[in-house]
């Protein structure tokens, strides 16, 4: 046990002289990691605070029914009272003239609705419905749509669920994503690690003359392969901290536009730890593959 | 020590290095193996060592038949075994200390125990000084006191050597002959190829002579 702590320290630190030893090669392959850990993950953050920034707007579905001009007052009293029953919640009528002044006051409109013959809007109703799956909404919406007197139902939701879809799909294809980079990482470190041990043939027939075994001579190219994967993970959390402080002040700029308080939020320790730990695992993997092979190579020869 | 029965090696191509060797080396022997070169020496040596595998026949070293160990149980063959090469197999990108710790690294010593171990060593071939030099600054004769001393750090009871004196002057190759007979009298089993006539003559021992993968015993 003592021995093999030993050797783990042993390993860890000839990896790491290794590593310092060739600043300018071990900085190269941390980019080249960095940025091919910044692209799922960066895409992971928009999402994510994408994600966030939909679950601030109001989640609540509301169906919008649209009166006829046509209707009558019998047809405008009778749903009224549907309008009363137990499976809505709140229901709220907005008076035409009601509305097209709250439009000429929100959007400056003045002078256009002014200028109009006549109010182009219609009387409606915002509803509320108590029940808010999907499927009694479109139901809902669909009964109160035929209603007579009703012109048109519809349902407000629908963007935030097209969002939430789109989300969804995002975030299917940050996995993707992650799954290629991460074969990529693979990859990456697989041939730092083969050149590696190459140039190391020397060390490791000698070693093998006087007893190495092949997990010794592996020990120290998987430390150097998990240390690159760490200092990839490190190089993609500088890349991210980077476009995170580039796009704080067009962010803010633009939810001030909007007079939302809403900012970029940072990964979460968590995720911090996963952006640093998986690349290690994945460098480790292929240092694993590549010394692994490259021994068989350098016994044969 | 070292028990060869019928052991034949024959090389890919066909040349056959030995043919049916019958030898017995007993713990604590000082050998010289002689011959001409190609005459199966180091083919020899390398059957000990589990370098090569014998064709037929059985090779046992320390009671274990080595031409039949597996793959994961040679480096513990190898650690009992102290090496000694005509090219010194010294790594250039390390200085002469660490490369006479290397084995003990290698073993699991704790590195400070290493590095006192190799020291004393180091002393006993005459390169204390030159513990930090790069093992290419060093003459030839000093690589190869180096490459003694890597063999011998890890105390083998078994030192194999082949040619150690075959590039060196007649002084150097004095020295390097007195050092085994010094590391023969605590103990240690020798086997050395040489065809330094001199050196076998001044030390005594017994001398094996291969000649064209036979070995017969005498000069």
């Amino acid at each position: 046990m003592k021995a093999w702590l030993r050797h783990q320290k042993t390993a860890l630190r000839s990896a790491l002289l290794r590593l310092a030893g060739q600043p300018f090669a071990t900085l190269l392959t941390a980019v080249a990691m960095g940025v091919a850990i910044s692209l799922p993950a960066g895409l992971y953050l928009a999402l994510d605070n994408l994600g966030r920034l939909a679950g601030n707007l109001p989640a609540q579905p509301e169906i919008s029914l649209f009166i006829a001009d046509d209707a009558s007052t019998t047809q405008r009293s009778a749903l009224a009272a549907r309008l009363r029953q137990a499976d809505i919640a709140q229901a709220r009528h907005v008076d035409k003239d009601e509305a097209l002044a709250q439009l000429s006051a929100a959007q400056d409109l003045a002078d256009v609705t002014a200028g109009l013959p006549d109010n182009p809007l219609p009387d409606a109703w915002i509803v509320r419905p108590r029940d808010s799956s999907r499927a009694a909404l479109i139901q809902l919406a669909g009964e109160l749509g035929t209603l007579p007197g009703v012109a048109e139902s519809h349902l407000d939701s629908q963007w935030a669920e097209r969002l939430a879809a789109a989300l969804s799909l995002g975030r299917m294809g940050v996995w993707l994503l992650a799954a290629l980079f991460a074969t990529a990482l693979i990859a990456i470190s697989g041939n730092a690690i083969r050149a590696q041990v190459l140039a190391r043939r020397d060390e490791i027939l000698v070693s093998r003359l006087i007893g190495a075994t092949d997990r010794y001579t592996r020990r120290p190219f998987l430390y150097l392969g998990a240390l690159q994967g760490l200092f990839g993970g490190l190089a993609s959390i500088g890349v991210l901290a980077g476009a995170g402080w580039l796009l704080k002040a067009p962010v803010a700029q633009l939810a001030g536009l909007y007079g939302s308080a809403f900012h970029l939020a940072p990964l979460a320790p968590l995720e911090w730890g996963a952006v640093l730990s998986l690349p290690a695992l994945f460098g480790w993997l292929g240092a694993w593959l590549s010394v692994s092979r490259a021994l068989g190579q350098v016994s044969a020869h | 020590m070292i028990q060869f029965s019928q052991v034949t090696k024959r090389y890919p191509g066909g040349h056959e290095a030995l043919s049916g060797v019958d030898l017995i080396i007993e713990k604590g022997e000082l050998v010289f193996l002689t011959g001409h070169s190609g005459a199966g020496k180091s083919t020899l040596l390398k059957l000990v060592a589990a370098i090569e595998r014998p064709t037929s026949g059985v090779v046992t070293v320390s009671g274990q038949n080595v031409g039949r160990l597996p793959q994961r149980a040679l480096p513990y063959l190898r650690r009992n075994v102290g090496l000694v090469f005509q090219d010194h197999k010294l790594l250039f990108d390390r200085n002469a200390i660490e490369n006479v710790v290397l084995p003990l690294d290698i073993a699991g010593f704790e590195r400070r125990e290493s590095f006192r171990r190799a020291r004393a060593v180091l002393d006993k071939v005459g390169l204390l000084n030159r513990e930090k030099a790069n093992p290419i600054s060093l003459s030839g004769g000093e690589q190869q006191r180096l490459c003694i001393a890597r063999a011998l750090v890890s105390r083998p009871a078994l030192l194999l050597a082949d040619e150690p004196t075959g590039n060196l002057d007649a002084g150097y190759a004095a020295d390097i002959m007195t050092m085994f007979r010094e590391f023969h009298q605590v103990g240690t089993t020798l086997v050395i190829a040489t065809h330094d006539d001199r050196a076998i003559a001044a030390m005594g021992g017994r001398v094996l002579h291969i000649d064209h993968g036979r070995v017969g015993e005498g000069a």
